[in-house]
């Protein structure tokens, strides 16, 4: 982007401050830490590769980066197979803008509440004598409770749940950039409702999926409360590590896990990037 | 592309007084017309009057309120789009941008699961058609306008249908190519017999492609007939004055002349016109003039019935355009200029008149 002028540098100015003095600054000072040697509970002061080649060596981080991986996998999947017929009803079934508006503000309720308060709901609702179990049982579809807290399944749900108003945002608002003339197109050349779905809207509706993709898999990679409470231990992700190293004082550790996850966002956003770019070509 | 005999098939579309409303707008009001097959018909009038609804209700995408469509002796009723004998080339055109242009041309064949074969000789076919053989493997946004415009009309005609609709196809070209692609249509439309239902708001796009026009005004269709005879014989006001240039001027009827006009008043001058039939001593009407069969002349030349006085000249090349006023009218009056034919200044008296057979009576 080409800034012309002293006014649009003025414009800039805050933000620039702002995500200099609060974000790249203390994340350069906190990275710093990634090339000192952490030994015997202390930081020396050394310059060393250790902590990278110990990371990289390690199962255990593998361990580690691949749950991560997993757990912002599904719930993506999850998000985009829940959220793309939610904005699809959205767009389609809602013809008042005001149902629209309350919609909307309803899809975003989640957001406003404390993500600790969220996370002790989902621990009432998800318990062994939770909601969920009892309903389930009273019905008869299971005999023992399931357990749902403390494990992959829980932090998934609960995941999948907040996440969900950033995968529907972005297709709802491409399918109203879609020229309705297109499904009519498709209609009048003998395409019934599913194929004109799969043929026309879903294709051209493809960047709105990506974008609320990867919003929604770098922020389910980087979630940090939701693991730590529902996970009960079980779900060892890359933001508790960092978590747990900073804690601990390894900070050189915390600092080469954080590069971690910092790496595994830009490559999500950068991989998906590429693929948006080439999309109007995908027949 | 297999054609059927043009008129083997009767009238393609009957549309029976079919009524659209939206909320308490009536959008089409009442309308009927019937189309030959092969015939080219053009639904033209301003925007908002009603034509492209027809058109949509006729395509399947929009259900009437009342009245029934027809089509090759069918009633449509509530059939979708994808289950009625039509093609449609939409206004904006609605090319899939995510497919090239032979996927685009090929989609209506592959939904009815023609074999690879026949779908790859028919769109070739279609595609040479509109003389774009080679651009198969472009993609959309590879496209000037033109020949976008050429896709959606080979996407369209390449399924066979048995009327193509057309919603303003050419609107978004500019003049040249407008002209240029008129011809083609025509041309296309001949040498494939289709029936063409051709939605326009440019009276001389109708006028110089269409074998019949329904002129449309407020969700009424005005008037059908062939362009000649819209223009020469307006049935109403609206018509008159839309189609073409007309001098639409108030008059009352004193009485027919021996030869079949019509001689009417208009203030205190005596003018004729051609008869419609129903016109009686006393009876207010319009009279349609159109500016060039207007006759300026020096004052006390011929006796041409008006006197009037020049408020304004334009020349343009070919003609001279005067603007007059005419006892407390004001004509427009457009002269066929060759080397040395006068020219009369603003602020002259002229003697203005035309030839009674060269303007008709139109209902006030």
């Amino acid at each position: 982007m080409r800034v012309r002028g002293w006014f649009a540098v003025l414009l800039l100015a805050p933000v620039l401050l702002l995500t200099a003095s609060l974000y790249v600054v203390p994340l350069g000072v906190y990275l710093v830490n990634g090339f000192y040697r952490f030994k015997d509970g202390r930081i020396l002061r050394e310059w060393t590769l250790d902590t990278y080649a110990a990371f990289l060596t390690d199962a255990f981080s593998y361990k580690i980066v691949s749950t991560s991986l997993l757990l912002a996998a599904i719930v993506t999947a999850l998000a985009l197979l829940v959220g793309y017929p939610l904005a699809y009803a959205l767009h389609t079934r809602v013809r008042s803008a005001r149902a629209r508006a309350v919609l909307a503000v309803l899809l975003f309720c989640p957001l406003m509440i404390s993500v600790v308060v969220r996370t002790y709901g989902w621990l009432i609702l998800l318990a062994n004598k939770g909601l969920v179990n009892t309903t389930l049982l009273r019905l008869g579809v299971i005999e023992q409770p399931i357990r749902l807290l403390f494990n992959m399944q829980g932090v998934v749900i609960s995941l999948t749940h907040i996440l969900l108003p950033f995968a529907i945002f972005p297709i709802y608002s491409v399918l109203g950039k879609l020229d309705p003339s297109l499904k009519e197109a498709a209609h009048d050349l003998g395409a019934g409702a599913w194929a004109t779905f799969w043929k026309v809207t879903l294709p051209l509706t493809l960047p709105g999926v990506a974008s609320g993709g990867v919003i929604c898999f770098t922020l389910a990679l980087s979630a940090f409360v939701t693991p730590q409470l529902l996970g009960g231990g079980r779900v060892q992700v890359l933001p508790l590590t960092v978590y747990n190293s900073t804690v601990e004082i390894n900070w050189p550790e915390g600092a080469v896990t954080s590069v971690a996850l910092l790496a595994l966002s830009i490559l999500a956003v950068w991989a998906v990037n590429r693929v948006v770019r080439r999309l109007p070509t995908v027949a | 592309m297999a054609i059927g005999a043009p008129g083997a098939r009767g009238a393609d579309l009957d549309v029976q007084a079919i009524t659209k409303r939206f909320g308490a707008v009536v959008a089409v009001d009442a309308v009927s017309f019937t189309v030959r097959a092969g015939e080219f018909f053009s639904l033209l009038g301003p925007s908002g009057c009603g034509k492209t609804t027809t058109l949509r209700a006729i395509g399947g995408f929009e259900t009437v309120d009342a009245g029934e469509i027809l089509i090759g002796g069918r009633p449509m009723g509530r059939l979708p789009p994808n289950r009625r004998e039509t093609n449609m080339v939409f206004q904006r055109l609605a090319l899939f941008p995510h497919y090239s242009v032979f996927d685009n041309v090929a989609f209506g064949l592959r939904m009815r699961r023609l074999p690879a074969a026949e779908v790859g000789r028919r769109v070739a076919e279609a595609l040479g058609r509109v003389e774009l053989g080679d651009l198969g493997a472009r993609r959309i946004n590879e496209l000037s306008g033109g020949q976008q415009q050429r896709v959606a009309l080979a996407r369209a005609l390449v399924n066979e249908p048995r009327i193509l609709l057309l919603d303003e196809p050419l609107s978004a070209l500019d003049l040249k190519l407008r002209l240029q692609m008129q011809e083609e249509l025509k041309g296309l439309q001949r040498s494939l017999g289709t029936t063409f239902i051709y939605v326009t708001h440019d009276q001389g796009e109708a006028l110089a492609m269409s074998d019949r026009i329904g002129v449309m005004a407020d969700g009424r269709l005005e008037q059908v007939g062939a362009p000649l005879e819209i223009y020469e014989r307006p049935a109403t006001r609206f018509v008159a004055g839309f189609i073409g240039d007309a001098n639409l001027v108030e008059a009352v009827v004193e009485g027919i002349d021996g030869d079949g006009l019509v001689a009417a008043r208009v203030g205190d001058a005596r003018v004729r016109a051609r008869r419609r039939g129903d016109e009686r001593a006393g009876a207010r009407l319009t009279l349609c003039v159109r500016p060039e069969r207007v006759r300026v002349g020096r004052p006390g030349g011929r006796a041409d019935g008006l006197v009037g006085r020049v408020e304004d000249r334009a020349f343009s090349g070919s003609l001279v355009k005067y603007r007059l006023a005419v006892s407390g009218l004001r004509l427009h009056a457009a002269v066929p200029y060759a080397h040395g034919t006068p020219l009369f200044e603003v602020g002259d008296a002229v003697s203005v008149g035309w030839d009674g057979d060269q303007a008709v009576t139109v209902p006030a």
